[in-house]
């Protein structure tokens, strides 16, 4: 441990989610010598998460026994009156997973192509050097100074790192999504395969959800709210009536909390010798919350882009740029409309959500948000000023 | 600022907002550099726990 903090490297990754076991995997894969910090004890821990992860195949994983605990076909999207419509196929299907596997198994992935790996390490300061960055870690309380050409920032949502670069990568706490959730078992779902998600007063610009995950299930929920924190919210969903009671005999095996960062990308990903992954980057969906998936792409891209840097020996911003533009060009238009999306939703009172489910068919394989729109506002001209901007 | 830590869930939403680096996460535990705090109050809305105090 202590020999991996004494040497130098081509790519030195900050925090092994998925975002930085990717960036590193594909760094050590194009042939640089590549090392991964990790703040805590061990990898995967805590969990802050849903643990909802989409179709794993297009980045060559296999959804291994070992961290799939449910296969996903779909979700029902409730609304507050209780109409339930059902989305199936598509970008729904996916997996529940084990986090702390998960995401122990990818550092593992990393490593096997040539990662070394520094855990209970944290980055407590960085300064540019001729050529890179000198980075102070802290491992038990002894301090090393670890010299690198390149920096990927996937510190999380708690990243520090961009900052102490230069980056600004500090979110606006009305874009940062509360969370809390506890996994229970016992819970009585209302289809194994389905996740379930619930808006309305409930869960105040977020929602609330149940993921189906083997012998239990992730209930939890997201709000924006300075009234009341998520933890009463959270507390209310638990015995809500639109549950029918369906949570009655539940009994949780863990308690989970966390931010979740759904004001689209920050400003600037990349510096010179640095690009910025993952949550720390705001590279989550801004309307469902979800950050796997961009992570693991982003961190990807990230990866190659820092190892063909090595190859160059040119890790001036302008090189990195190639993460920036490739990482924006698959998703950026995306993450801009679903923010407008947010945005909209966010307004929306539980009338106006209970007219939109009323227009909407019971079953659907995709959600085409200009159809649902021009219906809703047929039946009723008022929401006319909160979704006129989407069929203008 | 103050941490309850027995409220705390070491999540680090409050650190994700704090823009005077006045925050840290190290491992189960958040630290206060209450040097740096301006007094913004953005880690009290984001807690999921009621963890921070005045």
């Amino acid at each position: 441990m202590r020999r991996v903090l004494k040497e130098e490297y081509d790519v030195l990754v900050v925090g092994a989610g998925p975002g930085g076991s990717m960036a590193s995997y594909y760094a050590s894969k194009g042939g640089a010598k590549t090392l991964l910090v990790e703040k805590s004890q061990e990898i995967g821990e805590p969990v802050r998460c849903a643990e909802a992860v989409p179709r794993l195949e297009e980045f060559k994983i296999e959804p291994s026994e070992e961290f799939v605990r449910s296969y996903i076909k779909g979700g029902y999207l409730i609304a507050p009156n209780g109409k339930r419509i059902e989305v199936r196929g598509g970008k729904t299907e996916g997996y529940v997973v084990e986090r702390k596997i998960f995401d122990k198994y990818l550092a593992i992935r990393s490593a096997k192509v040539g990662t070394k790996i520094a855990v209970k390490s944290r980055v407590v300061d960085l300064y540019p050097c001729e050529d890179g960055f000198k980075v102070k870690v802290l491992h038990l309380g002894e301090e090393y100074t670890v010299k690198t050409k390149i920096v990927i920032a996937a510190d999380g949502v708690e990243s520090s790192v961009a900052e102490m670069a230069g980056l600004r990568c500090k979110k606006n706490p009305m874009e940062v999504c509360s969370c809390a959730e506890y996994e229970m078992t016992g819970v009585k779902l209302l289809d194994k395969h389905m996740m379930e998600f619930y808006f309305g007063d409930l869960s105040p610009k977020g929602y609330a959800w149940i993921f189906p995950k083997g012998d239990a299930a992730n209930v939890g929920l997201g709000v924006i709210d300075k009234k009341k924190k998520a933890i009463e919210y959270l507390n209310e969903f638990l015995e809500h009536p639109i549950l029918e009671g369906r949570l009655k005999d539940a009994t949780p095996v863990e308690f989970k909390c966390g931010g979740v960062p759904v004001g689209g990308p920050i400003e600037r990903t990349v510096g010179d010798n640095i690009m910025v992954v993952g949550d720390a980057a705001g590279q989550v969906s801004p309307l469902t919350g979800g950050g796997i998936y961009l992570a693991m792409s982003c961190g990807s891209i990230a990866g190659e882009v820092a190892a063909k840097a090595v190859k160059k020996g040119d890790y001036s911003m302008e090189t990195l740029m190639e993460y920036e533009r490739r990482w924006k060009e698959r998703f950026y238009n995306t993450l801009m409309t679903e923010l407008k999306y947010k945005n909209i939703l966010q307004k929306l009172g539980e009338r106006e959500l209970n007219i939109i489910a009323e227009v909407m068919d019971e079953k659907l394989e995709e959600i085409d948000v200009k159809k649902i729109v021009l219906k809703a506002v047929k039946k009723a001209p008022s929401l006319l000023k909160y979704v006129g901007e989407l069929i203008s | 600022m103050r941490v309850n830590y027995e409220r705390c869930g070491y999540c680090g939403a409050c650190v994700g907002v704090c823009k005077s680096m006045a925050l840290e996460l190290i491992e189960n535990r958040i630290v206060i550099y209450q040097d740096r705090c301006k007094g913004c109050k953005a880690c009290i809305i984001v807690c999921p726990l009621k963890a921070l105090e005045e």
